[in-house]
């Protein structure tokens, strides 16, 4: 365990760049939309590499509290997802609920 | 299922009697337990097959895994789109509730395909396509694939 | 060797999720994007949690990597299914070189009941322009 990843090494910084750049480009499409559910989808994304962030940092850090964390965000957000979907479609105004 | 519960069991007891719970152990537990149940089968027990069918299921849904993200990988990078998307009707042969569940859920994970919706007598499944150019191509595709193995598994 | 496979697992999962999110960007319609998020980005944070299983080798992060594996595998497809039905309902606009729509003739747009055959034309649909007739 000590010292087996290589602590702010090649592989952690190049993990957390290229996640980094996801979240940036899930933001382009956060922001530009153009639909609810595509700034929804964005959401998702956001969480899932919420989720791999808080690993590696938690890989890196040594401290596994971090792991709990990424799955209590997938949990709430995995609900977020269920609710907008329903209100999405209750908000077009007829039928809803199957 | 019998067998599968043996061969779990004997996994377990292979750890336990190892004195460490790790999963590497668990593995060569759920081997060797494998190992055991091919020498030792009762007549009319049929559990082996099962349990060769789920390995095999288990491959499979890996392996198109993988493939779904090559593909995604591939549709993603290429400088214009080659893909031909669509909303495509698959009939559905299975019954239960919960193997049209199963259906649905491992189609989405797996290549160009999508679940968006099933008619309310549960005989249609609406799938987005990548691919949908031929219709009928990929609606055999998708029910020689998975349908298939869930049939064999589960019935 | 642990941390090879450490190594790797991370790389190809974050490598995955980046791959996700360019798609999320390029792809031209809402499906197209879902079909990008649901696949490479589920499999990329996978991946990375195992990664962090196979590099802490005990007991209760592995249990707690696998439960968010298969947590992650369960809920995407529902949550896909879910949005992508109600942004049907809302009149998101499928990507205009899809080649076919065969959802569309088939809701009951009043009460979002969805049959087995083609319906008759609803006056409730017109949110969804028919799609140009299917490419050879």
């Amino acid at each position: 365990m000590n010292g087996s990843f290589p602590v702010n090494g090649f592989i952690e910084v190049t993990a957390m760049l290229m996640m980094s750049a996801g979240l940036v480009l899930a933001m382009v499409r956060l922001v530009r939309g153009p639909s609810l559910p595509d700034r929804v989808v964005a959401l998702d994304l956001i969480t899932m590499l919420g989720l791999g962030m808080l690993a590696v940092y938690s890989m890196s850090t040594e401290r596994t509290a971090y792991l709990d964390v990424g799955i209590v965000l997938t949990l709430v957000t995995f609900i977020a997802t269920i609710s907008f979907a329903y209100f999405i479609e209750k908000g077009t105004g007829r039928g809803g609920g199957n | 299922m019998i067998g599968l519960l043996w061969i779990l069991l004997l996994a377990l007891a292979w750890t336990a009697v190892n004195g460490e719970f790790t999963g590497s152990q668990l593995a060569v537990g759920l081997v060797l337990g494998t190992l055991m149940t091919l020498f030792v089968r009762a007549p009319g027990n049929d559990y082996l097959r099962k349990a060769l069918v789920l390995f095999g299921f288990i491959g499979f849904f890996l392996w198109e895994l993988v493939v779904a993200n090559l593909r995604m990988a591939r549709d993603v990078l290429s400088p214009r789109p080659r893909f031909a998307p669509g909303v495509i009707a698959v009939p559905l042969d299975l019954k239960s509730e919960g193997q049209i569940t199963a259906f649905a859920n491992l189609l989405t994970l797996t290549p160009g395909t999508l679940s968006l919706d099933i008619s309310r007598d549960l005989k249609v499944l609406y799938i987005h396509d990548m691919y949908a150019a031929d219709a009928e191509a990929s609606r055999e595709a998708v029910k020689s694939g998975f349908e298939r193995r869930i049939r064999r598994l589960l019935e | 060797m642990q941390a090879a496979v450490t190594g790797t697992l991370v790389l190809v999962g974050a490598g995955l999720m980046l791959i996700a999110a360019i798609g999320v960007v390029r792809m031209p319609d809402l499906f197209t994007r879902m079909q990008a998020t649901t696949k490479a980005a589920t499999l990329g944070a996978g991946l990375v949690m195992l990664g962090t299983a196979v590099h802490f080798a005990t007991f209760s992060v592995t249990t707690r990597a696998v439960a968010a594996v298969a947590f992650v595998l369960l809920t995407a497809p529902i949550a896909a299914h879910l949005l992508g039905r109600a942004a049907y309902f809302l009149g998101v606009p499928l990507w205009e070189g899809s080649v076919r729509d065969e959802l569309r003739d088939r809701y009951d747009w009043e009460t979002h009941i969805l049959a087995s055959e083609v319906r008759p034309e609803s006056p409730l649909a017109p949110e969804h322009p028919p799609l140009q007739t299917p490419k050879p």
